[in-house]
């Protein structure tokens, strides 16, 4: 019997390249901030589930474990998720089951990444590709995404200059959000100029390395309504991934992410969304790299498929616009700490409530979306939440 | 009720120490085959899939994603990676059945540790550093001088807090070790062992002896769950999952009691909670724990409630855990008997316990099972456990 679950409160702390504080510390920061936003003590949270995509990042080798205390989970059931960068959507939605399948009422889930432990991310990175066939063909990220972007730009026949909208757009709203890494002024040309890092992608299209975490609290539909009169439901979850193998993939082309397709309707048909162009209000969508955020937007149905280089064209997806995408910077704007994505999800928790302070978009929000990417560029999770129509 | 969980599918591979035959991706496709056809189902009626791996054991990143294909789960609804103990994949697939009865959902583990390092047990406790805070924590510990490692010196440390509560002797923990070596029917000893073998074995850290501490083995293991409608039409014998629990204790040793499993303490209750169980040591009918030292079979024991410390001697004396006793504990031979594909094992503990249920654990067959309970504890540094209890009805 599947209960209907809600969130009640968030925890955010600033994003940086480096923070002085340890993964403890982190966690404790970001889920005291979400004790104190949802008005609860630790001794009321059930359950915790963590979230952190690479440990090979930090350098500790299961490193929620070292933050059971700092979490308040001493002595309670713990779970940890790492599927890259879904990581950000998949632990809540993890949070969400616990609470969905009966078990729990009151569940913490936090995602953390401490980036900055190493001498170079592209390095840690690199240690996911199989050895045998993969690494030898010295693929990284910004390759790999350089690939997928001139599949993706060259099949629907979009821009870099649409790209650089995205970056301009992203980097600007984060100037209205405390949290943010990287709040920017730039222009098109801005972008344009910007170095490649593996064509068509350039410097100022990429995310930052960023340390960081989250949180979001889970409650039962009885404990919500005791916590709170708008309470904010969990109303669609989706997750899907192809095949981590290049050479056995179900689609063989980058261009459309048909794995992102899947998760977007799952969520959907369980939100009872059947368009959402009309009945998505505002979205917070996974942007590591600006032709990713056009891509998820097509994938998430937010715009026709094809139809990104538009959507940004025309500013529908502008803080103003029609359908808002990533008030808060995305990953562009705000940083990108893998595990911790799940920003995205608290941008639209925040949205919903009208507490996105500076980043507040003018319309009324009920209902948004977001998702999380990531793995050997195959994984996709998205939830849908709302208050109730 | 309607709406119990179940275990429809069993599927594994054991192994020698390494597997040299076998990729970490063939490994685990054999036992998901397995478990489909024990099940009758195929890949399209994989609903969801759920694995668990240690990216530092596995020697990759984000390792669990090399198992999606294995395990049928391209293109499929659910799709979850958990850092933890395989057992864990039970819980979360437990949970996603719950929430949604219409799915079968594959959980699987897989370990192959030897690509890493060699069937020596040798890359374990390279990790146990690594896995510690490190500001405080790693610096102490990696100064400590033993050969062997930081992990025997820890695991010496809890076997003697726990041996000083209780009184048991170092004799007394050697017989666990040689009941599940003669338990084993199959893996990484000999056949047998007696007291004399692990009492006079290589001295790792006193009292932890080689032949007390279990050595790390490859291995794969997939179970198929699906909610009690789904399953009621299929013919085969049903395994029940009635209670599961989960439990983390503090992170760091300076402030945790030694030789006190808090951690599978915490995990029973709710397992118990959820089952109904109130006497454990009278309603559970058999149990395959975790002895990857010998020690912590009878630390898991008290905390699970099967017997307290007091009458720990003379359960041991009477053969009360052995396959004829009042209450068999790891007759498979537990992870001292079979190996320690760590991570996998805790999958394998839970494989085991259905076996037995379903009246299938041929050469080592306990008669009338019909409540059992698995366990498994993610090993030293960390304090988490995991419970299930199972049962026929």
């Amino acid at each position: 019997m599947t209960r209907k679950v809600a969130i009640v409160g968030v925890g955010m702390q600033l994003f940086e390249f480096r923070k002085k504080e340890t993964v403890e510390e982190m966690i404790f920061d970001v889920t005291r901030n979400a004790l104190e936003n949802s008005q609860l003590s630790k001794e009321d949270i059930d359950a915790v589930v963590y979230g952190s995509a690479a440990d090979a990042f930090c350098g500790i080798h299961n490193s929620d474990k070292v933050a059971i205390d700092a979490s308040g989970g001493i002595l309670k059931p713990t779970m940890r998720n790492s599927t890259s960068g879904s990581t950000a959507i998949s632990t809540p939605i993890l949070g969400y089951t616990h609470v969905a399948s009966g078990l729990f009422d009151l569940v913490m889930v936090i995602c953390y990444e401490k980036m900055s432990e190493n001498l170079a991310a592209q390095a840690v990175f690199s240690t996911c590709y199989d050895e045998t066939f993969v690494r030898p063909l010295g693929l990284n990220v910004p390759i790999q995404c350089g690939l997928e972007a001139r599949a993706y730009l060259h099949r629907y026949g979009l821009t870099e200059r649409q790209m650089a909208k995205v970056s301009v757009k992203n980097r600007g709203n984060a100037m209205s959000n405390p949290y943010a890494q990287l709040p920017m002024k730039l222009t098109v040309h801005d972008v344009m100029s910007s170095p490649y890092l593996s064509w068509p992608v350039k410097r100022l299209d990429t995310s930052p390395v960023t340390d960081g975490a989250r949180a979001v609290v889970f409650a039962s539909e009885d404990v919500a309504r005791e916590l709170t009169d708008d309470p904010v439901w969990v109303k669609g979850v989706g997750r899907g991934a192809d095949s981590f193998w290049f050479m056995g993939r179900r689609n063989n082309d980058l261009g459309r992410l048909d794995y992102a397709y899947l998760a977007a309707k799952q969520a959907y048909d369980m939100a009872g969304i059947q368009n959402p162009m009309a009945e998505i209000d505002y979205a917070e969508v996974y942007d590591p790299f600006t032709y990713k955020e056009m891509q998820h937007c097509e994938a998430l149905g937010l715009c026709p498929e094809g139809g990104a280089g538009r959507m940004i064209d025309e500013g529908i997806s502008l803080k103003e616009g029609a359908l808002p995408v990533n008030a808060s910077g995305g990953l562009q704007g705000e940083g990108n700490p893998i595990g911790a994505g799940m920003s995205r999800l608290c941008w639209c928790y925040l949205q919903i409530k009208g507490q996105a302070g500076a980043c507040q978009v003018p319309k009324e929000v009920n209902t948004a979306v977001c998702n999380g990417w990531g793995g050997m560029f195959q994984y996709n999770a998205v939830m849908v939440i709302g208050r109730n129509s | 009720m309607e709406n119990r969980v179940c275990i429809v599918g069993i599927g594994f591979v054991e192994s020698e120490p390494s597997v040299l035959g076998l990729s970490h991706k063939e490994l685990l496709f054999h036992s998901t085959r397995k478990a489909l056809d024990d099940a009758g189902l195929e890949r399209k009626d994989i609903g969801g899939a759920i694995t668990s791996s240690y990216d530092f054991l596995e020697g990759r990143s984000l390792s669990n994603q090399y198992s999606l294909d294995s395990i049928g789960g391209v293109m499929k609804p659910c799709d979850l990676r958990l850092g933890e103990d395989g057992i864990y994949t039970l819980f979360a697939g437990y949970m996603e059945v719950m929430t949604d009865p219409s799915k079968f959902v594959v959980v699987a583990s897989v370990q192959k540790a030897s690509d890493m390092g060699g069937p020596e047990g040798s890359t374990y406790p390279k990790l146990v550093l690594a896995s510690m805070e490190p500001v405080f924590s790693r610096p102490v510990c990696s100064s400590i001088p033993n050969v062997m490692g930081i992990e025997a010196v820890l695991a010496a440390m809890e076997a003697r807090a726990f041996m000083e509560r209780t009184g048991l002797t170092e004799e007394q923990l050697a017989k666990v070790a040689v009941k599940n070596l003669n338990n084993n029917n199959s893996g990484t000893k000999k056949a047998g062992a007696d007291l004399g073998d692990v009492l006079n074995s290589e001295m790792l850290s006193w009292p932890i002896r080689r032949l007390m501490k279990a050595k790390e083995t490859d291995a794969a293991c997939t179970l198929i769950l699906g909610s009690e409608r789904k399953v009621r039409s299929m013919t085969k014998p049903m395994v029940f999952i009635r209670g599961i629990g989960w439990c983390s204790d503090q992170s760091h040793l300076a402030f945790r009691p030694q030789g006190v499993a808090r951690e599978t303490k915490g995990a029973a209750s709710q397992a118990y909670k959820m089952a109904g169980v109130q006497h454990p040591d009278k309603e559970i009918d058999l149990g395959e724990i975790s002895d990857w030292y010998a020690h912590r079979e009878l630390m898991h024991c008290e905390a699970l409630g099967f017997c307290s410390a007091e009458e720990m001697g003379s359960r041991i004396a009477d053969a009360a855990f052995e396959k004829a006793g009042a209450l068999p504990i790891n007759v498979s031979g537990g992870l001292l008997g079979r190996g320690n594909a760590i991570g996998t094992s805790g999958l394998l503990r839970v494989a085991q316990v259905a076996l037995q249920i379903r009246g299938q654990a041929n050469g080592y067959q306990v008669p009338g099972v019909g409540v059992g309970l698995a366990h498994s504890w993610s090993g030293i540094p960390v304090a988490c456990a995991g419970v299930t209890v199972l049962s026929k009805w």
